[in-house]
């Protein structure tokens, strides 16, 4: 009897420990790879920053000399069961990721997954208010990757800048930094796309599948606000501009190809 | 015999699980395994607790304190090699600049808000008089990059530390590593300015039974309680909240205040309280530094504050009598929050 007591608190106490560590790892137990690969175009045709001229829908003309946003909370999901891309709650400087059209390198990283099919991938577009405040971040998050504001603290989730004659700051200055985290001023966007029904993806031990992703400029300007250049040409702050940018870019995403 | 077994093995299962929990926390792999003097932040007797836990992240060493420290001194922080933060943080003022509205940064170009003291900070939540910058690890990106203080960019900062012949072993005491990147520049400025801790003035010495109030002293304390402390609330001798106090907009600077950070109108001209504790040293007053004197603040308190603004603070709508003898009172008062361990402490001095 007593025996059989201990035996009952033991197991249970060490099963428990062992899936508490087991989630602070979170290293799936036969893993395949994920590799993600963003390809940023304009209406379809890859960006050329500086040198590709682009007509928006009310025939304002543009050209992009950069081009960043944030990917963060990565996972992926198979009805009721996620993967998740990083350890759980994503605090590694490692589940970030500055996609950066000027640095080929940024634009694609793996990760492992645990073996299976899924049929969506989720994913931030930007960075969790947790780590818009909690102080000197490094990797993707590193203030040197000039994404944060030092007068108002916070990330800029995503930047876009370039040059347009319409627009009416000096230079003809294109500039939308947008950003902000908390209350009504939040831009954060939690974006799931999902995979062809005909076409899921597997994951496969010891095997690399991969996610191509498009994100389309051409998303910015409407559905549903309305950007005109010639009204708004800066976008510097969080606020209500930012929101609506944000509620236009959020759709910039879909699933281009998967290579299983 | 068979319990013994089921014992044992569950033992191991729990010792290694706990083991590899143990393994994952270990931030950082300090290689000759000499780990820094880790310090405890005293908080003083009877004061409430700091609501974050600024170090809790950034574990307080010797070896952060003096490498923030020596940072905090560094002119090289500064892109012509003539400013460090102490140019503008004055140890003498309570960290604050001394004599000056507006602080000289680059070039000697001005700062447009007054250069506030540095003690305490501990037990901020929000930094600057607007509030905008929310961790302390983070706000001396604010003077390094801005072209009107420091004017620096982050990488030639660091470039300059990495060439550095002292820095390298110093970041290495303190972090396990030579490596010198932002994170860790920024941790260790802020174990320094984290650690200034004001609570050895006068004031607290009576308070803790050491010293006693002279007659006006004590009067200008029983007068300080019935009219400032809603705002300037002890033993910080601030609530850490944002407050319109009345002061007519300065209409060259136009600063609106914790507004420009929250864009909502009710906060309109709302600026940080600040602590009055080494008020007597830190002048000259408020956010854009538009008094000289202890004299003339208690002047706009008593005459001068303007009450059609929407956001006037409701403790300030009806007006303070303040007889001229009260106001000396009041000043005596003031006097007594000096503190020498902030001012003339040589831990916290070059
Ligand atoms: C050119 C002058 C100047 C320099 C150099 C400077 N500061 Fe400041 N500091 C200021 C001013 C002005 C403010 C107030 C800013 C505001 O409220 O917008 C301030 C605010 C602060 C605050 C916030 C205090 C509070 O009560 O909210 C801290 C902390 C601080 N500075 C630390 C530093 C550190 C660390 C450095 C060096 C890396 C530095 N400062 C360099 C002028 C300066
Ligand atoms: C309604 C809240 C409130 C009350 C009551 C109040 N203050 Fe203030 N005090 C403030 C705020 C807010 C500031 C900063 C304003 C600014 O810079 O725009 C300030 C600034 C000051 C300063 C300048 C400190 C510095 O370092 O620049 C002094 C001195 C001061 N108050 C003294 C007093 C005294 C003495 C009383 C009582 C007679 C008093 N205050 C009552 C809110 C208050």
């Amino acid at each position: 009897m007593n025996g059989k007591i201990i035996h009952t608190v033991c197991l249970l106490l060490s099963l428990c420990l062992l899936s508490f560590s087991n989630n602070q790892k979170q290293k799936p137990t036969n893993p395949g790879t994920v590799k993600i690969t963003f390809k940023n175009t304009v209406k379809g045709n890859p960006l050329e920053l500086n040198t590709g001229n682009y007509i928006n829908p009310f025939g304002e003309t543009y050209t992009v000399s950069k081009f960043k946003y944030y990917i963060s909370n990565i996972f992926l999901v198979k009805g009721k069961v996620v993967s998740f891309s990083c350890e759980y709650p994503f605090e590694k400087p490692e589940c970030y990721h500055l996609v950066d059209e000027s640095k080929p390198e940024s634009l694609q990283f793996s990760f492992p997954v645990i073996a299976g099919n899924y049929d969506s991938i989720r994913f931030m577009l930007g960075v969790d208010s947790l780590h818009n405040v909690s102080g000197a971040q490094t990797g993707a998050l590193d203030p040197l990757n000039d994404m944060f504001w030092t007068w108002n603290s916070g990330y800029v989730m995503a930047k876009l800048e370039g040059k347009s004659p319409q627009s009416k700051i000096i230079n003809n200055k294109l500039e939308f930094h947008i950003g902000g985290f908390m209350g009504e001023h939040n831009v954060l966007k939690n974006i799931t796309l999902n995979f062809p029904q005909d076409k899921l993806l597997e994951v496969k031990e010891g095997k690399t599948t991969e996610i191509i992703i498009e994100a389309d400029i051409d998303t910015w300007w409407q559905q549903p606000n309305e950007i005109k250049i010639a009204e708004h040409a800066v976008c510097s702050m969080p606020g209500a501009l930012a929101k609506k940018i944000a509620d236009n870019y959020c759709k910039m995403f879909r699933i281009k190809e998967i290579i299983n | 015999m068979k319990t013994k077994i089921i014992i044992s093995l569950c033992l191991i299962t729990i010792l290694s699980a706990l083991f590899i929990g143990a393994a994952d926390k270990t931030p950082i792999a300090f290689a000759d395994g000499k780990l820094p003097d880790y310090i405890e932040f005293k908080i003083p007797d009877g004061w409430p607790k700091p609501p974050i836990n600024i170090f809790a992240k950034n574990k307080l060493s010797e070896q952060g304190f003096q490498l923030g420290k020596k940072l905090f001194y560094d002119t090289r922080l500064s892109v012509d090699g003539n400013i460090s933060c102490a140019n503008c943080h004055q140890q003498f003022a309570a960290f604050a600049t001394y004599d000056h509205d507006f602080s000289h940064g680059l070039n000697d170009q001005h700062t447009t808000r007054n250069a506030p003291a540095l003690f305490n900070l501990a037990w901020m939540t929000r930094y600057h008089w607007d509030g905008g910058v929310n961790h302390i690890e983070v706000q001396p990106l604010s003077p390094l990059t801005s072209p009107m203080e420091m004017g620096e960019t982050l990488e030639h900062v660091l470039a300059k530390l990495k060439k550095d012949s002292a820095y390298p072993k110093m970041f290495k005491a303190a972090f396990g590593t030579e490596e010198i990147n932002s994170q860790r520049m920024l941790k260790a400025l802020a174990q320094f300015t984290g650690s200034i801790v004001s609570s050895n003035s006068k004031y607290d010495k009576v308070l803790r039974g050491e010293a006693k109030f002279t007659y006006s002293e004590e009067n200008g304390y029983k007068l300080f309680k019935e009219k400032c402390a809603g705002c300037h609330k002890e033993p910080l001798f601030t609530d850490n909240n944002f407050r319109n106090n009345g002061l007519e907009i300065n209409t060259v600077l136009n600063d609106y205040g914790r507004m420009k950070i929250t864009g909502d109108p009710k906060d309109s001209l709302k600026f940080k309280v600040p602590s009055l504790r080494n008020v007597a040293v830190s002048f000259p007053y408020m956010h854009d530094g538009r008094f000289q004197s202890l004299g003339g603040v208690i002047e706009h308190y008593r005459n001068g504050i303007v009450t059609t603004q929407p956001t006037l603070d409701p403790l300030l709508v009806n007006k303070f009598t303040i007889t001229n003898a009260q106001k000396y009172e009041l000043i005596y008062f003031l006097n007594t929050l000096t503190d020498t361990t902030v001012t003339k402490n040589p831990r916290f001095a070059k």
